[in-house]
Order: structure tokens, then C-alpha cells, then sequence
């Protein structure tokens, strides 16, 4: 007899939430054993990364003495690996374009950007949950990508997201939803026949332009058919409080903090298995006692101590909010697993040193998700392999079969599945 | 046509086997191949090649294939590289001048070859979509309603250019999807489906407002309160909780006020925001009030649902520190006067608007079958009056005539929704949906002329593109300089088949400068031109930067604007971009630029002393702001600006495997001391000597855009004292900021590297007439256009470089008509 989600999700309680187990679907439960349950990807971007001296440890591999910043995860050692060397796409600031994309020159005037890797993983696992893949960000654009280059607008406000994962509508609400929704498809009908007729009289790079409006009308009309099946399954419950806003664009840490228990909210509830964070780099001064710039100029130190000392206080905030997530992640458990052992959480940036809007050498953290973790894999900055192979590595945990994505060739050295 | 059949030729073939095998090449297998062959040999491929390529570039993976973008990015990069000298390096057997010089115009003739005969067949741009801006006014030009979508739309990547850009402007299916959002929000806004708001009229008496009674700056008297300081970090701010407007719209209001205790005029703003104070204001405007008899100030403004002003008066004392001065009842120091503040809202002229009759007409209204408080249009013919109704609403959304074949699929839909039972006015949105969804509305279609306009045997051997029909072209010039669709002048004229011949082209071009919609084309043209979008992407340091203030931010943008509008308005010269002895400021920035005797706020036309170091955008705080962040600025970083933005030279971009250099502001070192060393290394050297020069020269402008001497600097340096008061940073190191040009010309300061810009009115010209075409067409210009853009300039040659000329000469140049 099929499960009531509903009802099932409510008995489990939300520290016992096992919701990929969807007895509903025949092909599975009658399946030899019961499935794996699913893993995740959080991505998450510091667009104006760390200051390298208080984030890279000297030592490599097991044996490495922590970095002050390091310091602060003390707790999650074993969970994590440092990586360093990585470079990114050329670029400065705009190389964020290309964080999760690894496309050269993104961000630049005439390059047209491709999939990013969240979106690449969401193609071939995101059907299976209320969201294909969750947006987020603290300030300003998101890091996702769509087969067509285009940018995916993210969610600025956790409030609303909160209500859209979790609160049900009235039964009117849902009626005139399903009413758009249908509506929706049909126009999206008919452009789709305009935009055929209009095909035939174009010229070749007018029809390449076409194209993307065709595949962008065949994915929106996907999207609304999923939406109407999810609109009529009532949503997960959850015991946390709806967040409210920040509306203080200076609060980064309390901005940034609201968006990792939304992440940490949604993959509990498996409300989606694939989220994308672009943190907050606000130019007004962040309510932190000590601090009296915005981060972005702090970033531009001029090597001035005073600067590096408020910029270390706003970075440190920000890594202890990054323990606050890993340490929900591993208090909430999935089976007889970790939570945290099945999400890996990405913690990198586009910028190596943004003082500089240096490119080379980035920080970067790979916490939970599968790894054999506890060392810091520090590669050659002068030579290093691709920043994309380690999205090799992360599809390939994901159990997409992938051997190369964007410019990775193979899975990162060193990087191992626990 | 021979062209065409050498470069089928050479499709495909790599460079490599002319390297290789020279004896092909000798063959005269590819002869085009040639130059480049030998020279490749000869210069590149020693280091270029093997397992182990320098720079991660292999000269051998060049094909000799001009027409696909990733292979024409890569013979730009190596272009860049032997134009600037920086390949082959210091050390290596470099080729003579000559030799150099014959492979540049090589390869630029391979790339404007291919680029010309690309053109021919598919046109200049590809389908381009309206980016965020364009929707948005078409939207408000297509309803006549006044909606603010911007934070319903995704921002456009545009990497840095121009956000008309055809190639950044993808589409997605989350765009699409807000699209059929927006326009949801539009037909509600549009359509009438209530009673009239009510006029809400409102008066308060400053003295009875509760706000007054509190935080220690107010002194009530006898018709109003004196209001000494505010400070809005700590919401010391007069809030207007009364006024929280119920409906969007029009506002007027009205404040009576004087200066107090001053015999100048005392300044005072406007904010708006919403009845959370949390959320972040939005200035609504800056006010002066005279001493003497109260003066009444009148505004009106567009307000959302739920938005309410507030007062702060722009003293010169802290609230803080206002108690050591007496406090609000003794201090003797300039203060706001303030007697009554009026709103009256919202303003609407008739109803149901404007924008419902221009979609329904006279169709009368009845409340819904399925919401009483609804109300609905109806119609006794619904199939015939919706079809109508579409009928005229397409072609003015698609900015042409629309054929019944494009129309059937929407009314098809439309009569089937009737037939499930929709009504009228639901329907009929429907329809009106799926117009602003289409791909005709979306894209900008470039569509040719017939076939009649070209020759029927062509000579020339390159194929000739199209000219624009007459409608493209409405499209073309209308969001050129409108940002917005064509109005119906442009839609007669193209229907007319006339506005393709060249007086009118002009006629139309001066009535579009005149329309206040041309502030579209300051905004957006010259915003981008000159990057200023990004004014507030730094906020300058407090301590280094303590005389930076919200009035100062606030005159920046408007100074270039107008100082724009008033060279194009007159047809001056584009040397004036550089180099001019008026500028349009306020009393603000006159402050800041050290010019005496200017009064006011409101922007005037001031000659500026000839020891001013002003005139010209260059040295407006605006530019000189957005090229530095908020701590240092960078000869680098302006010194590209100048190249890219007014000469149209940009350098190459830097290699990947550097970091930049990074000023210090410890006053032990200078920028010019650290960039010294840089120039030395011959790697370096080749764009430095190119870029650090103009940088240099406006070195003595600090990052808000004020003239200093000496670095400021938070360490080493000597006590600085501004009005009495010790600022807390001092003065380290002096600036030099006297260099050398690339091309060996010398300058001592700014006003003489001025000069030598201004030297060269045909390469400012060139670099302005690029941007222009670029901004228009959506898509920048390349070598291919190296001859239509001499054209353009030859012609404004004969007009003294006018400005207005230029925009003339460019709208009517092959470049803007072609497709």
C-alpha cells in the first residue's frame, strides 16, 4: 500500500525525514533493495574570497597545522579537505560568471557562458524532487547557469522561498495556481508555432537565437507540468520557524546565515538535492563590533593593518557561519548516516586574492558528501589541473556517469570517495 | 566571390601544415597561407609548441578559419599580441617594423574579410531581445502605464558592454517565466478592474507632529519647528507616518519651509520608503530653502502602495555633537525652518486610465460573474471586439504590420477560451499575454528591405548586405535614442515607406533628441560608454575620505549627463569630452572642484578658471570615482578606462597567470615607485608603456574625484588639518603626474595630456562614432567596419567633430541602416 507522504513525513518527524523513499513509486519499492538513499550538492560562492594568509594552511596533506580561519572548523577536520593551487577563470570580479561554469572568459563582452554545474547535475537528477535545483543568494545575482547562457535568477528572499518549500496555499489559491499554470501552458503553445513560422524566414544566426527561445519554451512548459504535479502533493512540514527577511543589505553574516538554514532545511526535507549560494560582498559596513567598512573595500586593504584586521573579522564571521551549517548537517541524521555525509558542501571563490583581483591560487573547502576528508590537497598554483575536475569529482559522487565537464578532464587528484 | 572561394579553401586547413611542410606552401597549394606561415615559423612556433607550450598557447592549433567566433577570439588575442610588440618577447629574434606591421594588417584583413562576407548573408546582429530597460519602457509605451518591473526581470549579463549587446542577451526559461508574470502585473496595472482610488488629501502642521518632540535637535516656534540636524544611521529623521499612501500613483506635495538663523539658503531632502524603517530609503529629492519669508516647495512623484516621506535637513552639525553647542534651544547655528507639509494623491485625470481605453475602448464595465467587487469589461460581440483588439494591440507590439496568418494561432486561442466559458476580459488578456510573450515582441527583428534595393548582377566581390525596411529602421532609431518602442510619427512614417530617405531620417532624428524620452539615451549610452553604473559599486573610505558625502554622490551623475546633453544639444565637439573650459555643476561640486562663487543647488552652465584642472569627462569626480575603488586608485585600472573608453584602443586584455599590482596606502611607497619596477620587465613593459601613462595623468585626482598633491595615507605621512579640524589621515607621499605616451609624446600634468588627446579629434571621433554604432546595432564594431567608420568620421570632419553631427552621420551611415 503507497505511503501518504504527507502523513509519513509528519510521523518522522523532521529529524527523521526520509523523503527520497518514495514508496509511491512502484519501480522502486518493488526493487531488489531498498535505494540509495540520494546525495546533494550545496555550492557555495565568497565572491570576494578569503585572505590567503589567514585561510591556506602551510602544510599539506593529513598532517596539516590549521589556519586561523581552519582554526574556527576545528570540529569538522575530519569532514573536510582544504584545497589550494585551483585557479579560476581569468577575469577579476567578473570571473564569477564562470565559478561553477569553468567557461574561459565568461564575464567578458561576447563570451557566452554554458552550463554550470549544478544545472548540468540538475538535467539528469533534478526531476525527482519540488525543486530541479534551488538559486540562492545574499546580494545580487545567483551562480547558476542554463544550457543557453543565460544567468537563473536567485532567491533574495528566504521568507518567500520558506513559504514556496513549505506552506501550503488555501484551496483557492491552488485552484487559480493550477489556472495559471494552464494558461501558461497554452500561450506558451502557441509562441512555440509563432516562433516556428518565424524560423523558416531567418538567417542562420536568427535561428540559433530562435533556438533558444524554443528550448526556453519547451523547458518553462516541463517546468509547469512538474509544477502542477507539485502543487497538488502537499509540501513537507517543518518544525522551524518561517524566516524573516533582513532587509539591512549590510548584514551579510545574518543574510548568509538565513540562506544556510534555508539549504539545510531543503535538503533535510529533500525539497531539492542540488542548491547554488552566492554570499553577500556588501559595500556598506557589516553590523560586526569592530567593523566600520563595507567588505568590499576592506578587500581593497592597500595592506593597511587596520583594514586586513576588520577584514579578518568579517571573514571569520563568515566561516563560523559555515560551521554552523556543517555542524547541522552532521547532527541531522538520514538513515543510519550523517546528513552531512550525503551532501557535499562546496565552499570556494572566483578570486584567489581580491585585493588584487588575483585569480590564481583559490581557497577552497570540500566538506562531507562521500570523500575520504581530513587533509589539505595543495596543488602546484603555478601548474595546477582544472578547478572543473573537481566538478568531475562532484558529479561523479553525485553517481552521474560523467568523465569531463567543461574544461575538467578527470576527477581531482587526491580527492577520494570515502 | 573569389574571396569566398579562398576561404573554402582554407577552412579547415591549420596553419601547422604550412609550418610544417613548407614546400606545400611553396606549391602555391594556399598561398594564402603564406605570410603567416613564415612568420608563425620564424617567431612563434619555437616557444609555442610541444608538450609544453609557453603560455598554455600552441601556435600550430590556429586554423586559418576567420569566420567562427572561438577561432576569431584567438586570432584577435594574437593580433593583440604582435600590434603591441609584446610577442615575440625581449630576447627573441623580433621581426622588423615592417614585417610586424604586414602581419597585423594580415590578419586584420583575414577577420574583416570573413566578418564582411559573414554580414552579407546573415546581417550585422542576430535577433536581438529587448534587454531589461527596453521591456520596461515598451511596456510603458505600449500601455501607457508607469510600472516599475525591474525587481520582477533578471538582471542582463552584459560583461561589461553595452546591455543592447545581441550576443549576451540570452533567454532562459526562468526569463520567460517572469515575463508571463510581468506581464500579468502589467494588464492588472493597465486594466481598470476597480472603482477610482479615492483623492486623499492630507495637511499636517509640523508643530503637532509627535516626531518633534524628541532627540534634542528640534526648537518649536511660533508657526513651526527649526530642525538643527538629522542623521539617518541613527533615525534622527522626521517620519511622515500619516502619509502612507494606499494606492500607487501620482502624489503632490507641498512643504512650507525657511532657513533659520542663516542668511544662506539651508539644504534639506526627501526621503521615500516603506512603514518598515528597516527597509532601505530611497532619495526622493534635494531641496534648498532660502532665509527670509517661508518658501513652499511643490513635488510630484510617483509612490507604490504603502510608501512614506521623511525629512532630514543637510547641516553642518552632528546631532551628537549639537548638545556642546547649546543644544536645540540655544545653539545659534544654521538650521530648517519648518511651518506644514501637504499630500494630495493619488492624481488621476480620468477613469477608468488612459491605458484601459487604449486596449478596450468604450466597452463598458460590469462587476465579474465570479467577484462581485470585481469589475469586468464586457462585450456583446466578444469574438468580433476581441480580434480587434488584438488586431491593433499586435502590430503595435510588434513594432510593424501583422499578417492574419501570424494572428490566427491567438485568436484561435482566444475564441476557444470564450467557447470554454472564459469571459470577455479574461480572454481577451489571454491573448494580450501571449502577444507580449511572442518572439516578435521579445526580439528586435532586423528585417531587410526587398530584394529591389540590390543589384541584380553583383559586381562588387563581396555580397552586399540589406538595407533595414522601414520599420526595422523605426525600431533601430527608436530604441537608439528612446530605449523604447517607435511612437506612432515613426510608425506613419515607415508605413509611408519615407523614413528611409535621409532628410526625414533627419527630420525624425532631431524630433527624437527633443523628446524628453532622449534622456534615455544619456542614460543609457553614456552611462555605459562611461561605466558610471557602476557609481556605487565602492564607497569611499570614512577616514581617508571624510568630506565624501550623499550630496556630493548625488550631483556626480547629473554633472556628466548634462554636461553630455549640453555638447549634443549644440553640436559641439567631441574634443570637449576631453577637454573643455565650462562644465555643468552645483554648488556642491563646485565646492569640491575648488571653483568659487557657485551658489545652489541646481545645475548651471560655469566657465571654470584656467587653473582649475576641470573641463572634459575625464576629470569630473563621476569618472574619476567609478575608475578607483574606495581606498586607492590605480594608473592601471584608468589608464585602461582612457584607452578603451575615449580613445578606443583598449589594451589587451592581462595574461592570466599575473596578479595585478596593488597600491599601498602605508605612505612608504607609491604607485609610480611599484610600477617602475613593472615597466622594467620587458613582459610587462609592452602594455604598461601603453596603459600606465594615461592613468598618470590623472593621478592627481583622488578617488571621489578631488585634486590632491599628496597621497593621503593612514600610516607614515604629516598632520593634515581641514577647517580647523585634524583629519585622520595625513599627507604621505606627492603625486607626479607626468609621463611619457606610448608614442613617445611627453606631458606634464593633466591639462597638457588634455591637450594631446584633443590633439586627435579624428581618433576621438572614431572611438566615439564605434561605441554609438555598437550601442545601436548590438553588436560592437570590428575591423569589417573599419571603413564605415572612417566614412562617419570623414563627414563630421567637415563639421568641426559637432557631436549631434556625429549621431546624425551615424544614423545615416550603412553601419546603423544595414541589417
Amino acid at each position: 500500500m503507497p505511503l501518504r507522504r504527507r502523513k509519513f513525513l509528519c510521523s518522522a518527524g523532521v529529524s527523521l525525514a526520509l523523503p527520497w523513499f518514495d514508496a509511491a513509486r512502484p519501480a522502486r519499492a518493488q526493487g531488489a533493495s531498498t535505494p540509495a538513499p540520494p546525495r546533494r550538492l550545496v555550492c557555495i560562492c565568497a565572491p570576494l574570497g578569503f585572505y590567503p594568509g589567514s585561510f591556506i594552511p602551510e602544510e599539506k596533506g593529513t598532517g596539516y597545522k590549521p589556519s586561523p580561519y581552519l582554526e574556527l572548523l576545528g570540529p569538522h577536520r575530519q569532514d573536510l579537505t582544504v584545497i589550494s593551487g585551483l585557479a579560476g577563470i581569468s577575469g577579476g570580479h567578473q570571473a564569477i560568471d564562470g565559478f561553477l561554469t569553468g567557461v574561459p572568459g565568461a564575464g567578458q563582452p561576447g563570451i557566452r557562458n554554458g552550463v554550470s554545474v549544478d544545472q548540468f547535475a540538475a538535467e539528469q537528477i533534478g526531476q525527482q524532487t519540488r525543486f530541479q535545483s534551488l538559486a540562492l543568494s545574499g546580494e545580487g545575482l545567483g551562480l547558476s547557469w542554463t544550457r543557453t547562457g543565460a544567468r537563473i535568477p536567485a532567491h533574495q528572499s528566504p521568507s518567500r522561498l520558506f513559504a514556496e518549500m513549505f506552506l501550503d496555499g488555501k484551496e483557492d489559491e491552488v485552484q487559480s495556481q493550477l489556472r495559471g499554470l494552464a494558461e501558461g501552458r497554452s500561450i506558451l503553445d502557441d509562441v512555440r508555432d509563432q516562433a516556428k513560422t518565424l524560423q523558416g524566414e531567418l538567417g542562420t544566426a536568427d535561428r540559433e537565437t530562435l533556438d533558444e527561445y524554443m528550448t526556453s519554451v519547451r523547458e518553462l512548459e516541463r517546468r509547469l507540468v512538474v509544477a502542477e504535479k507539485w502543487v497538488r502533493t502537499p509540501k513537507p512540514k517543518v518544525e522551524a520557524e518561517p524566516p524573516k527577511d533582513i532587509t539591512n543589505r549590510a548584514d551579510l553574516i545574518g543574510r548568509t546565515r538565513l540562506l544556510f538554514d534555508l539549504a539545510h532545511l531543503a535538503i533535510q526535507t529533500d525539497s531539492t538535492r542540488l542548491i547554488t549560494i552566492m554570499l553577500a560582498g556588501a559595500t556598506s559596513a557589516p553590523p560586526i563590533p569592530g567593523v566600520s567598512l563595507g567588505h568590499h573595500d576592506l578587500s581593497h586593504h592597500g595592506k593597511d593593518p587596520g583594514k586586513l584586521a576588520q577584514l579578518k573579522l568579517v571573514e571569520e564571521e563568515c566561516i563560523k557561519v559555515l560551521g554552523e551549517l556543517l555542524g547541522k548537517l552532521s547532527q541531522s541524521r538520514e538513515g543510519d548516516q550523517r546528513l552531512l555525509d550525503r551532501t557535499m558542501v562546496y565552499l570556494g571563490s572566483n578570486l584567489g586574492d581580491a585585493s588584487s583581483h588575483s585569480t590564481m591560487n583559490l581557497p577552497i573547502l570540500m566538506a562531507g558528501g562521500g570523500f575520504r576528508h581530513g587533509q589539505h590537497l595543495a596543488f602546484d598554483p603555478q601548474n595546477p589541473p582544472s578547478l572543473c575536475n573537481l566538478y568531475v569529482s562532484m558529479l561523479q559522487r553525485l553517481g552521474i556517469e560523467v568523465d569531463r565537464f567543461s574544461t575538467g578532464t578527470s576527477t581531482l587528484n587526491g580527492l577520494d570517495f570515502a | 566571390m573569389l574571396r569566398l572561394l579562398i576561404f573554402a579553401v582554407a577552412l579547415g586547413l591549420f596553419v601547422d601544415r604550412f609550418f610544417i611542410d613548407s614546400t606545400a606552401a611553396a606549391d602555391g597549394e594556399a598561398a594564402v597561407g603564406q605570410p603567416a606561415s613564415r612568420f608563425f615559423a620564424e617567431h612563434c612556433r619555437k616557444c609555442h609548441s610541444g608538450p609544453e607550450p609557453q603560455g598554455d598557447f600552441v601556435s600550430d592549433s590556429l586554423a586559418l578559419d576567420f569566420t567562427g567566433q572561438p577561432m576569431r577570439k584567438r586570432w584577435e588575442g594574437v593580433l593583440d599580441q604582435i600590434r603591441v610588440g609584446r610577442m615575440p618577447p625581449e630576447g627573441e629574434p623580433r621581426p622588423a617594423p615592417a614585417e610586424a606591421a604586414a602581419m597585423v594588417k594580415w590578419i586584420e584583413d583575414q577577420i574583416g574579410g570573413a566578418e564582411a562576407a559573414r554580414r552579407s548573408t546573415v546581417g550585422r546582429s542576430p535577433l536581438r531581445r529587448l534587454n531589461q530597460i527596453e521591456y520596461q519602457n515598451t511596456v510603458r509605451d505600449l500601455f501607457q502605464v508607469d510600472v516599475d518591473l525591474t525587481g520582477m526581470l533578471p538582471a542582463d549579463s552584459n560583461g561589461g558592454g553595452f546591455d543592447t549587446d545581441a550576443e549576451s542577451l540570452h533567454l532562459s526559461s526562468y526569463l520567460l517565466e517572469s515575463y508571463l508574470n510581468a506581464a500579468n502585473i502589467v494588464l492588472d496595472e493597465a486594466i481598470a478592474s476597480g472603482p477610482r482610488p479615492p483623492l486623499v488629501e492630507k495637511r499636517i502642521e509640523i508643530k503637532d507632529d509627535p516626531g518633534t518632540k524628541r532627540h534634542g535637535v528640534y526648537r518649536h516656534l511660533d508657526d513651526g519647528v527649526a530642525i538643527f540636524a538629522s542623521d539617518l544611521a541613527s533615525n534622527i529623521q522626521l517620519v511622515f507616518w500619516n502619509f502612507l499612501t494606499r494606492h500607487r500613483g501620482k502624489y503632490q506635495f507641498r512643504i512650507s519651509a525657511s532657513a533659520y538663523q542663516s542668511d544662506k539658503p539651508v539644504i534639506f531632502h526627501i526621503n521615500g520608503g516603506t512603514d518598515n524603517l528597516g527597509d532601505p530609503p530611497y532619495l526622493i529629492d534635494y531641496f534648498e530653502a532660502p532665509p527670509g519669508k517661508p518658501t513652499v516647495f511643490e513635488f510630484t512623484r510617483s509612490m507604490e502602495a504603502g510608501r512614506n516621506i521623511r525629512l532630514l535637513v543637510d547641516a553642518p552639525v552632528r546631532p551628537r555633537d549639537l548638545p556642546s553647542l547649546g543644544g536645540a534651544e540655544k545653539y545659534e547655528g544654521p538650521g530648517l525652518a519648518v511651518q506644514w507639509i501637504e499630500m494630495k494623491g493619488p492624481l488621476i485625470e480620468s477613469w477608468p486610465p488612459p491605458s484601459h481605453r487604449l486596449i478596450f475602448g468604450d466597452l463598458p464595465l460590469e462587476p465579474s460573474a465570479d467577484n462581485p467587487s470585481r469589475r469586468e469589461v464586457v462585450s456583446k460581440e466578444p469574438r468580433a471586439d476581441a480580434e480587434r483588439i488584438l488586431r491593433g494591440f499586435a502590430r503595435r507590439a510588434f513594432r510593424r504590420p501583422v499578417s492574419d496568418e501570424e494572428l490566427r494561432p491567438t485568436l484561435a486561442r482566444v475564441g476557444s477560451k470564450l467557447d470554454d466559458g472564459y469571459s470577455f476580459e479574461r480572454a481577451v488578456r489571454v491573448g494580450l499575454r501571449e502577444i507580449l510573450l511572442s518572439p516578435s515582441f521579445l526580439f528586435l527583428r532586423e528585417s531587410g528591405a526587398k530584394e529591389e534595393s540590390k543589384p541584380a548582377v553583383n559586381t562588387s566581390a563581396v555580397p552586399r548586405p540589406l538595407l533595414l525596411d522601414d520599420h526595422a529602421l523605426a525600431s533601430r532609431l527608436s530604441y537608439f535614442l528612446w530605449s523604447s518602442m517607435p511612437d506612432e510619427e515613426l510608425f506613419r512614417l515607415a508605413e509611408e515607406g519615407r523614413l528611409g530617405q535621409p532628410d526625414v531620417l533627419r527630420g525624425e532624428v532631431e524630433r527624437m533628441l527633443k523628446d524628453p524620452k532622449a534622456a534615455e539615451f544619456t542614460e543609457n549610452f553614456a552611462g555605459q560608454w562611461l561605466g558610471l553604473r557602476e557609481i556605487d559599486s565602492t564607497l569611499p573610505d570614512r577616514q581617508l575620505y571624510p568630506e565624501y558625502d550623499d550630496l556630493l554622490r548625488q550631483a556626480m551623475i547629473p554633472e556628466v549627463n548634462q554636461f553630455f546633453e549640453e555638447v549634443l544639444r549644440n553640436d559641439l565637439s567631441v574634443t570637449h569630452f576631453v577637454i573643455s573650459d565650462f562644465g555643468i555643476i552645483n554648488q556642491r561640486l563646485a565646492k569640491h572642484y575648488g571653483i568659487p562663487d557657485v551658489e545652489g543647488l541646481e545645475f548651471r552652465r560655469v566657465a571654470f578658471p584656467p587653473d582649475s584642472h576641470r573641463g572634459g569627462l575625464l576629470t569630473m569626480a563621476a569618472v574619476l570615482k567609478v575608475t578607483a575603488n574606495g581606498t586607492t586608485t590605480s594608473p592601471i585600472t584608468r589608464g585602461a578606462w582612457v584607452l578603451g573608453r575615449i580613445l578606443g584602443t583598449p589594451p589587451p586584455r592581462p595574461p592570466a597567470n599575473i596578479s595585478a599590482v596593488e597600491p599601498d596606502i602605508r605612505g612608504a611607497t607609491t604607485i609610480r615607485d611599484q610600477l617602475a619596477k613593472h615597466r622594467k620587465e620587458p613582459t610587462c613593459a609592452s602594455c604598461h608603456l601603453l596603459m600606465d601613462p594615461p592613468g598618470f595623468a590623472l593621478e592627481n585626482f583622488d578617488v571621489v574625484g578631488g585634486w590632491r598633491e599628496r597621497y593621503r595615507s593612514i600610516g607614515d605621512g604629516e598632520p593634515v588639518t581641514v577647517d580647523g579640524r585634524r583629519m585622520r589621515y595625513k599627507h604621505g607621499p606627492a603625486v607626479e603626474s607626468a609621463d611619457r605616451l606610448f608614442d613617445g609624446r611627453a606631458f606634464g600634468n593633466i591639462d597638457e595630456f588634455k591637450a594631446l588627446l584633443a590633439s586627435d579629434p579624428d581618433q576621438l571621433s572614431r572611438a566615439l562614432a564605434s561605441k554609438l554604432v555598437a550601442y545601436a546595432t548590438g553588436t560592437p564594431t570590428t575591423l569589417a567596419d573599419r571603413q564605415g567608420i572612417e566614412s562617419i568620421v570623414g563627414s563630421v570632419r567637415e563639421k568641426n567633430y559637432g557631436f549631434r553631427s556625429l549621431v546624425h552621420e551615424v544614423v545615416q551611415s550603412e553601419l546603423f541602416r544595414n541589417q
